[in-house]
Formats: structure tokens, sequence, C-alpha cells
């Protein structure tokens, strides 16, 4: 079975959590979605989205929010880049009597962005409280605090959407990086195009006592990533010396003016230690941070609600024992409309037991001292012929023991039947009684269900009794 | 023909074949009646799995003209045993469409269609020769068949039923679908896979899927008990007040909606269970009303679903907690259990002894110029014993009633807490119900070990 790969983006996970405020479809039909998909729990949870977004009739918070999303990170993705672009040009300015400050610009260019992803690694690696804290060492912060008050900000409310305060660290630092990277590539465009179109005369200068050996090592440790395969963006000790500048004095440093021509390689250094800090090193943050919002967008829809009930819908098999077939319903009578008296004649011309065996026929006899000309078991295992010959034999009055707890059956009611079609017959008396271990008093339940039933016989020849 | 087994449940009108089925098929629909006929066409159960049906059961209704059906088959059937069936096939062929008979051609067609026999008697009531017709047209059927010893009454006439039916079917069982637990249900089910050989595989795996299934009816109930818990232990309720003060209708107030929010979400989370179970209509039986009586805040649920004073003290201080402040408030609940809150549910008026013992009331400080007033979390050491003790009773008698059933649910609640929490237990619930009076954070340790005890305590009444 191939598995379908997923691929959790902010989209799917809002409509999803969308949806399922409205949604949450059936086991049935889940689980037969499941069965019809065949792939892994996120991949399905995405085309069950997918299948079902129909269902939203309102806007998608999705296209709203990513909507404000884009214009936002559009609007700061320019005003960052070109901000980015004049700073460098602001950096660079060389009016051909002072040198261009190597440190100045090694600090904006590579000293900023690593401090701004030490900042992101701190907040990355603490908890909401800590990185709320390190987030305000940000810009982008305030700016987005800033929008947020703005008019075409208030048509989404950012609170109501089901981002949680790590989900949203994630979002705000892979926005982090991406701006940043737009103001680096500002700055590193800025130094190629004032390369290009200007001769710079680069120096390094600082009030420290720094040595030109130590800054020379410093400088090469920063150049560690581009030294073998491009060994000419290192600077050598001897352009780290020429171009050490000093701040007193009226005029350039004569040693400065001899090498004049050699004072502008340091670009290829700047450039290098710009793509390499400030852009390569951004881009692989952005990438990391990306993953980290992936596994954190996948983690948090997840524990979405519904979610959890839906993927086990999926994998759980489908179990229904119910009948399709409608019942019929009977309707029950509460109580019967006729009633049962209670006590038995002395004599009775014959004297039937509805399916009771002979012996037990002569102790019911036995107990409720009943005189009869004639006694007879019937139903049970009699043929038909037996009981019908029986039948048309008997006159006057009939006591026919039945078992209460028995319910009549259609067998009974025909025996019944005939008995009372008979026309020598004067009265039959039916008395359910219970069993011997009860003294064969019959149950009130069970009388009940005899009456209901008898009660549908249309004879005035009938009587009920319950002894 | 299909591939899966089928199971006709016959037998004599109001035996319990109808509970039999509903039972087995987890199926409440079904109309089970004191009247005979209650049941007036064959009606079948499959069991599915994703829309494949497992095997079948079919409800059908009871014998009514066993005598003339066997009469029948006797003036045609002067044949071979190997020809018999296709008496049986012709009696049911001819007689389709003849009143007289509808209900023997209604529960012979599944039957004649391949399904096994499963012969329902009352054993209960003494045997009776006047069955021995059903049980000779239902030999003439030729299908495999077993017999089942229904306990409807308190008598108990099994010995001489066995006797009998063992005459006639392979296996006799016993099973009472009033009170059969998830255990018998599966029992029974094995007995029935003995019935044919081709049949074992099928039952065997539907008996695995009734496994899983009660097992996952257990865990989503064992979800919902702890998701309940920890919402109404942690649960604050806050209001905001017009003065610096909150007035004393203001406190009132608070306090009636912050025990309408316990009592609805007590509500809500038996409901959860009932629809877990299918048993949501027992509300309709008015088990509800039954199960109010017993009130979250009066003491006669204290007395059975709480701890005793020296259980309460004893449990505050294995898990540490008893400080003066706990003494205090074991004080308070102890009187609340002989006196306080009687009568007090929802509704109930406001002040009322021992009440402010049961939540904080706070007046919280400024927030952007307005003041609000704060109850909650629950203080009271009782009230989780006496919240989880309710749910867990609930929920167990919930998951053991039998769909068969149609009576109104009872409480039987002697010595309810004792059952289900030993001090051991306690302890280790205490643990969890110390961070959600204190309003602390979860973590996903403790949360699991409170669930692990909940769920020893559920397993222990199931």
């Amino acid at each position: 079975m191939q598995k379908k790969s997923s691929n959790i983006t902010l989209k799917s996970y809002l409509d999803l959590a969308q949806l399922l405020k409205k949604y949450k479809g059936k086991h049935e039909d889940n689980r037969l979605f499941a069965l019809t998909q065949k792939s892994e729990e996120l991949k399905l949870l995405s085309l069950w989205q997918e299948k079902n977004l129909y269902r939203i009739n309102e806007e998608l918070d999705s296209s709203k929010y990513l909507h404000y999303l884009t214009l936002l990170t559009s609007l700061f993705g320019i005003v960052l880049l070109v901000f980015g672009f004049f700073t460098g040009f602001a950096l660079l300015s060389y009016s051909g009597t002072e040198p261009v400050n190597v440190i100045y610009l090694l600090l904006v260019m590579v000293g900023l962005p690593l401090f701004s992803m030490l900042l992101s690694l701190f907040s990355l690696f603490t908890g909401n409280r800590g990185a709320n804290f390190f987030n305000h060492f940000s810009p982008l912060y305030y700016l987005e605090k800033i929008i947020d008050f703005l008019p075409f900000a208030k048509n989404i409310n950012l609170s109501s959407l089901p981002f949680s305060a790590t989900l949203s660290k994630w979002i705000f630092l892979q926005r982090l990086q991406l701006f940043s990277f737009l103001f680096a590539l500002g700055l590193f465009s800025a130094l190629v195009l004032t390369v290009i179109s200007k001769d710079i005369a680069f120096a390094w200068s600082s009030t420290l006592e720094v040595n030109p050996i130590s800054f020379q090592y410093m400088l090469g440790l920063l150049a560690t990533p581009w030294q073998t395969f491009f060994p000419s963006a290192v600077p050598t000790l001897e352009l780290v010396e020429i171009s050490h500048y000093f701040r007193l004095g009226d005029k350039l440093d004569t040693t400065m003016v001899q090498n004049a021509d050699k004072l502008g390689a340091w670009w290829k250094f700047l450039a290098m230690a710009t793509l390499t800090y400030a852009l390569v090193l951004r881009l692989l943050f952005w990438f990391m941070i990306r993953l980290g919002l992936n596994a954190q967008l996948k983690k948090e829809l997840l524990a979405l609600s519904g979610v959890k009930k839906l993927l086990k819908e999926f994998s759980t098999p489908f179990v229904s024992t119910q009948s399709v077939k409608q019942e019929k319903h009977l309707e029950v009578k509460e109580e019967a409309s006729i009633s049962a008296s209670e006590t038995l004649s002395d004599a009775y011309a014959s004297l039937l037991a509805w399916n009771y065996a002979e012996k037990t026929l002569l102790l019911l006899q036995d107990h409720n001292k009943i005189k009869a000309s004639n006694m007879a078991v019937v139903g049970g295992r009699n043929s038909f012929s037996q009981d019908q010959a029986l039948v048309d034999g008997l006159k006057g009055k009939i006591l026919l023991y039945v078992k209460a707890w028995e319910p009549p059956t259609m067998d009974f009611m025909d025996f019944l039947a005939d008995i009372l079609a008979n026309k020598n017959v004067k009265v039959v008396e039916v008395c359910p009684l219970g069993t011997a271990s009860g003294n064969y008093s019959s149950k009130k339940s069970d009388m009940e269900v005899w009456l209901k039933k008898l009660e549908q016989v249309d004879s005035e020849k009938l009587e009920v009794i319950d002894v | 023909m299909s591939d899966y087994p089928k199971f006709a449940v016959v037998g004599h009108p109001n035996k319990g074949k109808s509970s039999i089925v509903a039972s087995l098929s987890l199926d409440k629909s079904i109309q089970i009646g004191n009247t005979p006929g209650t049941t007036q066409v064959k009606r079948g159960f499959p069991l599915k799995v994703d829309g494949k049906i497992v095997y079948e059961l079919f409800d059908t209704p009871g014998f009514q003209r066993a005598r003339r059906v066997f009469a029948w088959l006797q003036d045609h059937g002067d044949v071979s045993a190997d020809k018999r069936v296709d008496v049986v096939r012709e009696f049911v062929f001819k007689h389709k469409t003849n009143e007289q008979f509808k209900d023997e051609v209604e529960l012979l067609e599944p039957i004649l269609n391949g399904a096994g026999i499963i012969y329902v008697v009352d054993a209960s009531k003494p045997y009776g020769a006047e069955y021995e017709i059903e049980m000779e047209i239902l030999r003439w059927c030729g299908q495999p068949s077993m017999a089942i010893l229904n306990l409807i009454g308190d008598e108990d006439y099994r010995d001489e039923w066995t006797r009998a039916l063992g005459q006639y079917f392979r296996l006799v069982r016993t099973y009472n679908p009033m009170i059969a637990r998830h255990i018998e249900h599966t029992q029974l089910l094995e007995s029935m896979a003995q019935l044919k050989e081709d049949w074992t595989e099928s039952i065997k795996k539907a008996i695995s899927v009734l496994d899983e299934l009660y097992d996952k009816k257990v865990e989503e109930s064992l979800n919902i008990i702890v998701e309940y818990m920890v919402e109404v232990l942690s649960f604050v309720h806050k209001e905001k007040i017009k003065k610096e003060e909150a007035s004393e209708k203001e406190k009132e107030d608070a306090k009636v909606t912050y025990r309408k929010k316990i009592l609805s979400s007590e509500k809500k989370e038996r409901r959860a269970i009932e629809k877990i179970w299918n048993h949501l209509d027992i509300e309709k039986k008015e088990i509800s009303l039954e199960l109010d009586r017993v009130g979250l805040f009066s003491k006669e649920s204290a007395s059975i679903f709480g701890l005793s004073q020296k259980e309460l003290i004893l449990t505050g201080a294995s898990a540490g907690v008893v400080t003066g402040a706990g003494f205090d408030l074991i004080t308070a609940g102890s009187t609340l259990l002989l006196g306080s809150l009687i009568g007090g549910v929802v509704g109930g008026v406001g002040a009322m002894f021992g009440f402010d013992n049961l939540y904080e009331v706070k007046v919280l400080g400024q927030k952007l110029g307005k003041r609000e007033l704060s109850i909650g979390p629950m203080q009271n050491l009782n009230f989780p014993y006496v919240l989880l003790g309710r749910s867990l009773y609930h929920a167990s008698m919930i998951a053991k009633r039998s769909h068969a059933e149609r009576d109104n649910l009872e409480l039987d609640n002697t010595s309810f807490t004792e059952k289900i929490m030993d001090a051991k237990n306690r302890k280790g619930l205490e643990k969890m119900h110390l961070k959600l009076r204190k309003a602390e954070e979860i973590e996903d340790e403790v949360l699991e070990e409170y669930r692990t005890l909940i769920k020893k305590s559920l397993l222990t009444l199931l």
C-alpha cells in the first residue's frame, strides 16, 4: 500500500480548525473515507478537510488571516529590503577623504545578524514567557503591534484563531528570519552596487588597542567557511596592516596613500561575510525554523478539538448491530377491559387442562376439590383429531385450566373458539393457574396477559377465573 | 447464499427472544413486552464491521400454531430424514400468504435460508411437553441448533429443561439477557461458533471486534470522566462587579451560576457516557430524576459517594495536604455532611450553611478599571470523591446495563465508596485533586497516573 505524504500548512491548519467547529462527520462516513483513501493520518486529515471544506459557508479564517499575513509580510519585506539597501549605501558612503571603516561594516553586516539569530535561538529554546521577552528585542514585534491598530487589521480577530503562544512564537520567528534576510539582501546589494560604481577605500579603526595580528586572526576565524575555496576573500596581514587607520592627524596615513590600490580588496571579504553570515546562515535558520513551525503545526493540529476523535474514527472499524428493517410496532393496551371472577363453581360438566400432563390434572383436581363428570388433558402432545373429538362431545359448563405463565397462543385460541362454537356448551370458564411451587396462584402480570388476549373473544359464554 | 453465519432466535411466545437479540445486538430499539405477539415480523440484526456483515441475528415471532404446522408436516412428510427440510420448505412456500401461519412462516424462513437455530425457553418456569412439537418442527429443518435457558423469573427449572432440550439440541446454555455482561455475551458467541465449523472464523472475528468495541467504550468513558473531573475541579467562575466590594446579591448570583455550571457539566458528562454505551434514551425513562434525588450538594450524596471524616483526614494526611486550613475545611466538610446544604441543588436559595467553605469567593484586583468576583476552584476535600464516585457509579451502571432492559435505572448505593477506593487509591487521587484545587498546571504524567487510578476503579465496578 502506497502511503501518501502529508504537508501541513497554516491554511490547512486553520481550515481544519474552522471546519471541526462546524462539522465532525459520523463514524461510519469517516471510517469509510479512511478506508478509501489509504493514507497516513495527517494526509487523511488534510484530505478529509479538503473534502468537507464546502460545509463552511462563511469566509474562511485562513483566507482572512493569510491575506493579512501576506499583506503584512509584503509590506515589511519591501520596507526592510529598501531599508537594508539604503543602510548599506549609508555605511559605504565614501567621500574620498576618509576611508570606510570595516569594523563598522562588520558590526552591521555580521554582528547584527548573528545577534539577531542568537536572540531567535534563545526564543526557540525558552518557554513562552522567555520567548516573549526575547522577541521584545526585535523591531518587528513593535511594528506588528502598531499594525494591529490599523484599520485593515480590524477585519481579523487574531485572538479568535487557534494559535497557541508556542505556535505564534514559531510564526513570528519564521517571519523574523525572512525580514532579516531581506534586510541583509538590501545590504549586500548596496555593497555590490557600491563596489561596482565607486572606488572605495576600506580601512579599520578602533579606539580599543587591537593590533593588526590579532585583528587579522579574528578576521581569519570569520573567514573560515570560505578560506579554502576563496582565499582571496580572506584579508592578509599585509592588508590589515596597511589599512589600519588612525583618526588623529589631519590627513591620511602615508602608508595607506601609498597602498591605496590595495585598500579596495576588503570588499571581497565583506561580501563573503555578508553572504555567509547574513544571507546563507539566515536561510539555514529560516529553513530550520520552518521545519520547527511545521512540527509545531502538526503537533497543534493533532491537538485541535475534534481531531483525536476523527483520527480514532478513521482507524477504528465501524461496527453496527442495528436492524435496517423498521419494527412493526405493536400497540399494547395498558390494562384489559375485562376482569376475572375469583370463585370456581363446585361442579362442572367437564374439566379440561390445556397443555398439562394427566397426573398434573389429577393433582389440580385434588387441590381445587372440583367435581367434574368428565376430565381430560388437551393441547400438548394431543393430535388435532383427538382434541376435536373431545370438543364435539362437550356440553354444559366447562372449566378449562391453563398455565398462567404461558401466554395464550393462537393454537389455544383456535381450540377455545371450537369449544365456544359448540352449541351444547353453556359456559366456558378459563382458569389460568400458577406453578405448583406458588400454590397454583397466578401472578397479576400473567393474568393481565390472559385477560388482554381473552377480551378479544366475542362470546358471552366465556368467563375468566382467577383463583 | 450469503457466506456469513446467520442465527434465528426462535421459541414460544414471551420467552425473551427479543430481549436476547437486543442484548446481543446492543440495540435497545427493539420492542420488548410481556404481551404475546409483540414481535410480529422477523428482523435481521447484522453485525457489520466497516459495512461487511460478520454474522446476522434474526428476531422472530413466537410459535403460535405449532401443532397445526407439525400436523401438516406429518401429513406431507412420509419421507426419509434427509428430505424433511424440503417438506418444511414446501409448507412455508404454500402458506406464505396464509394469515393463519404468518408467524410460523416468518420464523421458519431464515432457518430455511441457512440460519442456525437458537431456541429460547424460560427456565424459571416448569418444562412442558407442548414444547416438544416446536422442537420437532425445528429438528425437521436440519440446521445446527442450540438452546438458551433464559431465567425470566426467580425459580430455577434448568435441570428438567436441560434434560429435555439435550435430546433436541447440540448445545444448551444459560443466558439471561437482562443481566448479561460483556463476558457472558462473548461466551454465548463462542458457543454459537461451535455450531458449525464454517462459522467459527466469522464468530471469532465478531468476538474480537466486540471485545475491541467494548475496550474502546471503556477507554472513551474514562476519557470523559477524567476530562469532566479536571474541568469541574479546576473550574473558576468570574463575574464583573460594579463597586469596590461585591454585594451580597452579586455573590449569591455568582454562586448560583457556579453551581449551575457544575451540575450542567455532570449532566453533559452523563449524556456523553450514555451515548457511548448506546443508552441515550435513558433520560426518557426519567433516570436523571432518580439520580437527582441524590443531588450533588445533598448530604445523601456525600455519605454515599464521598469519604468519611476519618478517610478524609487520612487521605489529606497521606497526600501531605492537611494543614491547619485543611483541618478547617474538613471540619466544615463534616458539618456539611451532617446537616448542611440539605436539599441544596440548583436554584436553591443562596446563603446555605457551609456554602462558603466549598467555594472561595474572591474579589480580584483591578483590570482596566474593572473589578471581578471569582469563585472556585472548589476547596472542599470531599467534593472530588463525591463527584468521582457518582461519575464512576453512573458509568458502571450504564456500561453494565443490558440493552434488553426497559425499566428505569436504579441506584444501589450501599458501601459504594469502599468498593472502589482504598487508601492507596485515594492517596494517588488526592495528588491530582490537590493540584486542581490549587489551580496548578497538570503535568501529563500526573494526569496519566490519575487516569490509571480511575480506570482501576472503573474496571472493578464493571
